[in-house]
């Protein structure tokens, strides 16, 4: 058979540098803040998505099926078919409080941000970033409802984060906790000015704060509605530890967000409609499910 | 060793299918079962293992390829992954001689010495890009335990990628 007639060291070493060229030009143009999907991503994205879902709903039968059915297994044969039908009303009250959850989560959510005078998407978390170092959601809405790139993410407990990447349908949240997102951001209690900025894990620093700002542990934070992303007012989170060092003109102060990232399941995006774009909230707000 | 252009695509698409099945698995199964700290870099191994155990001269566009599959994933994109992919694989060619896979504790460690030099290379490149190189130790520190897992299960990890690629075949001398 033969070969390709490439394995000499120097087509290597032409191939190596053709790469690392293009990659490095790829480094260069990446934009941690706002993605920029390429045709070839965009195609992967609404492909893979789907199976991203599936995943989801699969554990959830999964875990359902060893929850509920492992325990009939081994029961005697008399019982059986009673047992049977136990499952299946079982089966048929839990589907139904988890639709009522379900519904009451929602509507918490949908009444959340009532003032907030901008179309309302819902939208469930398919999945998060494959790498660590990113702290990126997927969800199953995109650019057929609505949405845009830099709209902001919120759930009834506060901020997630803006619309990073589209695809037709999906799309990809930058949430509060990734380095790459700044939020500008007060303190509920003393106005006072700052960046919030994802750190580690599951928190936040709250950052160019000066150290004579007299902030305390357990004060809230919100959106300061500057930078045109986030709207004011949406809780962020709370201090939970503020270090002032001898030197320095700042304080470092940490922030847990509003948000428990650990279960979250569905977020609203707002959706500034053409008609108001800008400033101008006086249109009547639409609710999309 | 020489492969084939059929030998390439076969065992490119069987690896690009098992690291689509991996970053399903990291990015949707572990997050629904409560684990959204412990996310392993399935792309680095596979990387490692084509740096390791393939010498043929398109090698820098597997990479590419490989790395565009996992920027379907993650929104750190094909770029930086690429390019410390090309320069690990460089650096794998001057101690060729000296790497050892016969044994799962040589393979242990060669992966975490390759792995922690990928992930300095990474740190690096976000840090430049965010300007800020204050948090180079914690991003660095952030790869660590996943790193660690990856060089324990790299062992049977490579057996397998082996038979993609057809590796011992190539290199007991058959003629493809």
């Amino acid at each position: 058979m033969d070969n390709l007639g490439l394995d000499s060291s120097r087509w290597g070493l032409v191939n190596n540098i053709i790469v690392a060229i293009v990659a490095l030009y790829g480094i260069a143009v990446q934009d941690y803040r706002v993605g920029d999907a390429s045709v070839f991503q965009k195609g992967m994205v609404e492909v893979l998505a789907p199976i991203q879902r599936g995943t989801l709903s699969m554990q959830e039968s999964v875990s359902y099926t060893i929850d509920h059915y492992f325990m009939i297994v081994n029961t005697s044969k008399e019982n059986e078919s009673l047992r049977k039908n136990l499952a299946g009303l079982e089966n048929e009250v839990f589907s139904l409080k988890e639709v009522q959850k379900e519904n009451e989560r929602l509507k918490k959510l949908l009444d959340f941000g009532k003032e907030i005078p901008r179309k309302k998407v819902l939208a469930q978390v398919v999945s998060w970033d494959s790498s660590n170092e990113f702290k990126v959601l997927r969800i199953n809405k995109g650019e057929v409802h609505g949405l845009r790139l830099l709209s902001p993410v919120i759930t009834m407990t506060g901020l997630v984060g803006y619309v990073y990447r589209l695809t037709p349908n999906y799309a990809d949240i930058l949430t509060i906790l990734d380095q790459n997102n700044r939020v500008d951001a007060i303190v509920s209690r003393t106005r006072t000015h700052g960046i919030v900025e994802g750190h580690s894990g599951f928190t936040c620093h709250l950052k160019y704060v000066s150290r004579t700002e007299k902030l305390e542990i357990g004060d809230t934070i919100l959106t300061a509605g500057l930078g045109e992303i986030y709207p004011k007012g949406i809780k962020v989170g709370r201090i939970t530890k503020i270090d002032k060092e001898n030197f320095g003109i700042t304080q470092k102060i940490e922030i847990t967000p509003s948000v428990d990232f650990h279960k979250l399941e569905e977020v609203v995006i707002l959706v500034e409609d053409a008609t108001h774009a800008g400033n101008d909230f006086s249109v009547t707000k639409k609710v999309e499910l | 060793m020489k492969y084939s252009p059929q030998d390439i695509i076969i065992g490119f698409f069987k690896t690009a299918l098992l690291l689509i099945c991996l970053e399903i698995f990291t990015s949707a199964f572990l997050p629904a079962v409560g684990i959204t700290n412990f996310k392993p870099a399935f792309n680095v191994l596979i990387i490692l293992f084509l740096a390791f155990k393939l010498d043929v001269p398109f090698l820098p566009f597997l990479i590419l390829l490989f790395q565009f599959i996992h920027s379907a994933f993650s929104i750190e994109g094909w770029a930086s992954g690429t390019f410390a992919g090309i320069l690990i694989a460089l650096s794998v060619r001057y101690v060729k001689d000296m790497l050892n896979f016969s044994t799962p504790i040589s393979t242990i460690i060669v992966v975490q010495i390759f792995q922690l030099a990928w992930f300095i290379l990474v740190a690096v490149i976000l840090s430049l890009k965010l300007g800020d190189f204050s948090n180079f130790i914690f991003i660095f520190m952030k790869y660590v335990p996943e790193s660690i897992f990856l060089s324990v299960i790299s062992h049977h990890f490579f057996m397998l990628l082996d038979n993609f690629w057809q590796v011992n075949r190539k290199t007991s001398g058959a003629t493809i």
